[in-house]
C-alpha cells in the first residue's frame, strides 16, 4: 500500500496480520490441543518442533543403519548365516555393497540376496580351510584379491 | 507392473503366520529370545517397529521346561499385590506348580520391548501346559521353530549296542 504522506504513515496500522499468523500456524495444524490453534502457544509449540526435528536429522542416519542392519541379519538367518559372518565375508571378497543396498536387495530382490549369502558362505569356508589346513590345498576362488591400481 | 500374482504375493509377504515351538527340555529364557524375535518380526527382511508385523507363537509343553543350575530353587519372582505388607516373593518351583504357564509368560513379557507394542505381541503368544491343543489354533499353525538347545539322551535310551561301540577313553 502506498502512503503518500507523513501524517497518512504515522496513521496506519498493521494489515497483513492474519497472513503472519497463518505462517505460523500452519505449521501447527497437526498438533494436539490449543497449540494447532492459538498463535501464542502454537509460536512456541513449531519453534520446538523445528528444533526436534534439525537435531532428529543426525539421529535419523543413526537409526535407519540400525533398521537396515536388523533387517539384513534377517534375511541372512534366512539363508542360514549370522549377520557378522555374512558381512564380513562379503567385505573380504570385494563385494563393497553398503547396508541400505543389502537391505533393498534383500527385501525386492531375494533371489540376488540368496546368491550374495552363498557367496560369503563359500568365503567364510575357504577362509577356514586357510586357517585351519596346512597350505597343502590349493588357494581358495573367492579370497583372491582384485587390484584395482 | 500390475499382476494378479503381485498381489497374491504381496499378500503372502504382510500375512501373518502361526509358528509352533516345543519346550520339552528346554530353558526358558532360550525359548523366550526364539519367541520374542518372531513375536516381533525380526525375522522377517520387511521387519519396521511400527508396521505390526509380528507372527503368532504356540509354546507347547511349558511344563516341561528345564532350567539349568539350581534356579529351580534360588530363582525367586516377586510382586507386590499394592496394600501394605503385599510383598509376595515366590521361588520358580512354587510359581511353576501353581501355574506351569507363567515362566514362560513371564520370560517372554520381560524380554519384549518396553513399548505399547507389547501387550498386542503378548497377546498373540499362546501357551500350552501339554502337548494339548486346540483344534482351531492346530489348524492355523504353518512351521515348527527349531528347539534352541539339543537334548542329551538318557544314559537307559541308548541301545546296549552303541555303548558297546562307544570309544574306550581309560581303562579303569
Amino acid at each position: 500500500m502506498v502512503l503518500l504522506s507523513a501524517p497518512r504513515w504515522l496513521r496506519s496500522r498493521l494489515s497483513d496480520r492474519f497472513w503472519r499468523v497463518q505462517e505460523v500456524l500452519k505449521y501447527a495444524r497437526h498438533f494436539r490441543g490449543r497449540k494447532n490453534r492459538c498463535y501464542k502457544l502454537a509460536v512456541r509449540s513449531v519453534r520446538r518442533a523445528f528444533v526436534k526435528s534439525t537435531k532428529a536429522r543426525r539421529e535419523k542416519k543413526r537409526f535407519l543403519r540400525a533398521l537396515w542392519i536388523t533387517r539384513i541379519e534377517a534375511a541372512s538367518l534366512e539363508h542360514g548365516l549370522k549377520y557378522p559372518a555374512f558381512i564380513s565375508n562379503l567385505l573380504k571378497s570385494q563385494v563393497e555393497l553398503n547396508r541400505k543396498m543389502l537391505a533393498d536387495l534383500a527385501i525386492y530382490e531375494p533371489k540376488t540376496f540368496k546368491s550374495l549369502a552363498a557367496l560369503a558362505q563359500r568365503r567364510r569356508q575357504e577362509g577356514f580351510l586357510a586357517a585351519l589346513g596346512d597350505g597343502k590345498e590349493p588357494e581358495g576362488i573367492f579370497s583372491r584379491i582384485v587390484h584395482h591400481y | 507392473m500390475a499382476s494378479y500374482t503381485k498381489a497374491a504375493q504381496q499378500w503372502a509377504t504382510f500375512a501373518r503366520a502361526w509358528y509352533l515351538l516345543d519346550a520339552k527340555m528346554q530353558p526358558p529364557g532360550k525359548i523366550a529370545a526364539a519367541t520374542v524375535i518372531r513375536l516381533e518380526g525380526r525375522h522377517k527382511p520387511i521387519y519396521h517397529a511400527l508396521s505390526d508385523c509380528g507372527d503368532h507363537v504356540v509354546i507347547i509343553n511349558t511344563r516341561h521346561i528345564a532350567f539349568s543350575g539350581n534356579k529351580w530353587e534360588q530363582k525367586v519372582y516377586s510382586s507386590h499385590t499394592g496394600y501394605p505388607g503385599g510383598f509376595k516373593q515366590v521361588t520358580a518351583t512354587q510359581l511353576h506348580l501353581k501355574d506351569p504357564t507363567a515362566i514362560v509368560k513371564l520370560a517372554v513379557y520381560r524380554m519384549l520391548p518396553k513399548n505399547l507394542q507389547r501387550r498386542t505381541m503378548m497377546q498373540r503368544l499362546h501357551l500350552f501346559p501339554e502337548d494339548v491343543i486346540p483344534e482351531d489354533i492346530e489348524k492355523n499353525l504353518l512351521q515348527e521353530i527349531p528347539q534352541p538347545r539339543a537334548v542329551p539322551r538318557r544314559l537307559d535310551e541308548y541301545t546296549p549296542e552303541e555303548i558297546a561301540a562307544f570309544p574306550r577313553v581309560w581303562t579303569p
